[in-house]
């Protein structure tokens, strides 16, 4: 067994490229026993490349992969497995209809008889030895995403991994699941594992990491321990290479009528759900992912009829109000590329993907005055390359995201229904994407449901926190008391 | 290991894309030599005679556009469906509706002039292969069924009936016991063009084609249709009729191949017979896979396989190779074609280990 401080793993050199974009570029790096180390930079600046390199996924064009004393030019998924490198993608990849100690026993017992009650002994023991609670008999579909990471975990344990990545781990934890993984983390790496920690929330690296290398366009900028670096302005002014504001300023907006009144929905997986929602304000729908915020904005949105309940539209009965021509209520989803555009599709047809019926004469659809229009948009949202004929998915995730804000506002929205609007985006995109909801919430009032909370802080006039389709609460966002208790509220505790 | 990778290009291949078909077509065309000389035929005068029966005449190049044409109208209707990622593969039973839409119409008003007659013809067709595309669209929406096994196992269905026809009601009373109707009226007979033996259908054919781009191009619904096929996600976070937009392209797709039953029972034999099931709406599904759903490829892939058909009958006949050779080389081509597909969009680069 390493001690703590040796490598365990030396990267050096590492080049990879995808077509014209550099992804990863002599990067140089050392994971260590014992250490955590973050892994810190935008989206887009190739951590998950690297780290997929590492763990036999993709193989580099340059560079060597010095481990256990040898030198390679790549490793396949075996040979990472074999030389103890494991990862925790952010997409789980359990069999829900298996249990827990059946999912991280899977593939592993060497005979033909196979031990069930052994293994749930085993995947206990191994939980205790890193203070993760766990019931090794439960099912996983049953599971919440904190217990499913926790299997994840175990999983790599169980393959005896020295080396333990884990790909933006608590994008879909709780504050106190969070609490706990951290716990966990300094228990394996007091253990003598290397940890490698990857995010972009400058807070919880932190909190965590022993050491912090910060990633950007595909190059190592600088690795320096923790101590090194002082406040969150600085780690972030790093990252992206300039200041950026971390607070918001937000102008006050008068309230007018209400656009959105929801009374005792129910049904769906909704229990009693009710809110308002004024033109001028923003209402952020905060809580752990899969808590009842998918079911609202569906029904929201005209996706789902309400089970129960009344749900009143810019002042129409939901029935009516999709039965008609629907206008002034537009939805900003959280899949970009896959609901909000067409992959493959052009801008200009993207575009009309919303608004084509402005664009329509009789039978035809008339793209020249669509093109003009588009045009337009795109110097006024300053979305790059300002070329209508490249497919949407060749934009980056920021420029995306803002043709999706230009085609949904030149509709002249009042309801606006935003889903995690900022998920993978770099910080300066963020910035913009902020700006344009504030702005936008002067014509309209904006339903937000976002995972996170700084978001919904730095915007939201007012909060309410699901938890198991209930509204648990919902305060202004001056009310400081309350807001203290966001986390016990999101995990169910009050 | 193989020592290889394979790295995407930034934008697919164009013209090269040529190439690399005409590289496809020749390996298969290879492996065909290699299944004569198996045969203990001789390959390369084989392979001789078959493009010398294909394409080695005027007479056997009008051969090969007139094969041509149903199998493109079959297969620009499979294309419809195939664009709203509905897998219509019924084209075959929805040809032989409309075979005998068209007879029916033929048999019921045979006295009826040319310019009545035609259009009348080219209507029922039309209805009756619509109306078969309809059953597993109706199908697919209401009780949720896979339209792929619903529109195969519509073919054999549509098949009987027309073999019922001819041997029961339809049937010529002095065809010696033959089953086949009696011969169309001339007036039921789309003429040939000038002096050579190509007929009007042609004009149906480039009617279709335009059709088919105007719609895909300028309208909102064949707008509508890419998107719903490019994305289902997308095109219900856009509220389109994805159900209606099923059921249309249904009835559209069976309507093209309708047409194609119509023109083969008018142009090529007169009548109606079993013997006008000779897999057309099978290899609309090749071409239209070769073709990439494009109509100009559509056509361009049409005359191909329909001067294989031409090609191997011609072996066939000189050589006595048998019959099914034409569906091996059909198959080979389309394997490697869509094979060669991988490095329009792909770099391959060799890697030396160091």
């Amino acid at each position: 067994m390493a001690s703590t401080g040796d490598a365990i793993v030396r990267l050096e050199g590492i080049d990879k490229r995808f077509g014209d974009v550099q992804a990863n570029q002599g990067i140089d790096l050392e994971i260590r026993a014992g250490r955590i180390k973050a892994l810190l930079g935008e989206n887009g600046a190739g951590k998950s490349t690297l780290m997929s390199i590492l763990a036999g996924r993709i193989k580099p064009d340059a560079g060597r992969i010095h481990i256990a004393g040898a030198a390679r030019t790549y490793l396949t998924p075996r040979e990472a497995i074999g030389a103890g490198i494991g990862m925790v993608y952010q997409h789980f990849t359990l069999i829900e209809a298996l249990n827990v100690a059946e999912n991280v026993c899977l593939g592993q017992s060497a005979g033909f008889w196979h031990d069930p009650r052994g293994d749930r002994r085993q995947v206990a023991r191994l939980a205790e030895t890193v203070g993760l609670e766990i019931d090794p008999a439960a099912p996983v579909a049953r599971l919440s995403m904190g217990e499913r990471q926790r299997v994840e975990i175990l999983k790599l344990l169980q393959r005896q991994s020295r080396v333990l990545i884990f790909d933006e781990p608590t994008s879909v934890l709780t504050p106190p699941e969070i609490e706990q993984l951290f716990r966990a983390l300094r228990r394996m790496a007091a253990q003598g594992k290397a940890i490698v920690f990857i995010s972009h929330k400058l807070g919880e690296v932190l909190e965590i990491a022993d050491e912090i290398a910060i990633l950007r366009r595909g190059r190592i900028i600088e690795e320096r321990p923790k101590a090194a670096y002082g406040a969150r302005a600085e780690l972030a002014r790093r990252m992206v290479g300039r200041d950026v504001l971390l607070d918001i300023e937000r102008p006050a907006v008068e309230l007018r009528q209400p656009v959105l009144q929801i009374d005792a929905l129910g049904g769906g997986g909704l229990q009693e759900v009710s809110l308002r929602l004024r033109q001028g304000e923003i209402l952020s729908i905060v809580g752990v992912a899969g808590n009842g915020q998918a079911p609202l904005v569906q029904t929201v949105c005209g996706l789902q009829a309400p089970g129960a309940g009344s749900v009143e539209i810019l002042g129409r009965s939901w029935d009516r109000f999709f039965a008609g021509s629907r206008s002034g209520l537009v939805y900003i989803p959280e899949d970009r590329l896959g609901l909000a555009t067409c992959a493959r599709l052009s801008l200009l047809d993207n575009f009309l993907l919303t608004t084509r019926r402005r664009f329509c004469r009789g039978p035809w659809l008339r793209r020249a005055p669509a093109a003009a229009r588009l045009q337009a948009l795109m110097a006024d949202f300053a979305i790059r390359p300002a070329d209508l004929g490249l497919a949407a998915r060749q934009l980056s995730g920021g420029n995306l995201q803002k043709l999706v804000l230009a085609r949904e506002f030149f509709r002249r929205p009042r309801l606006i229904v935003a889903e995690q609007p900022t998920q993978g985006l770099d910080i300066g995109a963020t910035e913009d994407v902020w700006h344009l909801l504030l702005q936008a919430r002067e014509e309209a009032g904006i339903l937000l449901v976002t995972g996170d909370l700084n978001e919904a802080l730095a915007l939201s006039d007012r909060l309410a926190v699901m938890y198991r389709g209930r509204i648990v609460d919902n305060f202004s966002v001056f009310d400081t008391r309350k807001v203290d208790r966001i986390g016990q509220m999101m995990a169910g505790i009050e | 290991m193989i020592p290889i990778s394979l790295h995407k290009r930034p934008a697919p291949l164009t013209w090269p894309s040529l190439l690399i078909l005409a590289g496809a077509v020749g390996l298969s065309l290879i492996a065909s030599a290699l299944l004569l000389h198996w045969q203990g035929k001789p390959a390369l005068a084989g392979l001789g005679l078959l493009f010398q029966g294909a394409f080695g005449s005027l007479h056997a190049l009008e051969d090969c556009i007139i094969k041509a044409a149903p199998i493109f109208l079959c297969s620009l209707g499979v294309a419809v469906a195939f664009r709203l990622q509905v897998w219509n593969i019924g084209a075959e039973g929805q040809y032989a509706m409309g075979a005998i839409g068209a007879t029916w119409v033929v048999l019921s008003c045979p006295q009826w002039p040319a310019h009545l007659l035609v259009p009348a013809m080219i209507l029922a067709a039309g209805t009756a292969g619509g109306l078969c595309g309809l059953i597993p669209a109706l199908l697919k929406v209401y009780l949720k069924t896979n339209e792929i096994i619903v529109s195969l196992m519509l073919n054999y269905i549509c098949i009987l009936f027309l073999d019922y026809l001819v041997y029961g009601p339809w049937k010529d009373p002095v065809s010696f016991g033959f089953p086949m109707t009696t011969v169309f009226p001339p007036a039921a007979i789309l003429g040939p063009i000038g002096g050579t033996r190509l007929n009007w259908g042609l004009v149906l054919c480039l009617a279709a084609a335009l059709g088919f781009w105007v719609f895909f191009r300028f309208t909102r619904l064949g707008y509508e249709l890419t998107v719903s096929g490019e994305s289902r996600p997308a095109a219900r976070y856009a509220h389109l009729p994805y159900q209606r937009l099923v059921v249309t392209v249904m009835v559209a797709s069976g309507a093209l191949a309708g047409w194609a039953g119509f023109l083969e029972a008018s142009t090529t034999i007169n009548r109606l017979q079993p013997s006008i099931m000779v897999g057309y709406g099978y290899t609309a599904i090749v071409v239209a896979w070769l073709a990439r759903l494009h109509p100009a490829s559509i056509a361009a892939a049409s005359f191909m396989l329909a001067g294989l058909r031409v090609g191997v009958e011609n072996l066939q006949l000189e050589m006595q190779v048998p019959a099914a050779f034409g569906g091996i080389l059909e198959g080979l081509i389309l394997l490697t074609v869509l094979a060669g597909g991988l490095f329009g969009h792909y770099r391959i680069r060799w890697r030396g280990r160091s």
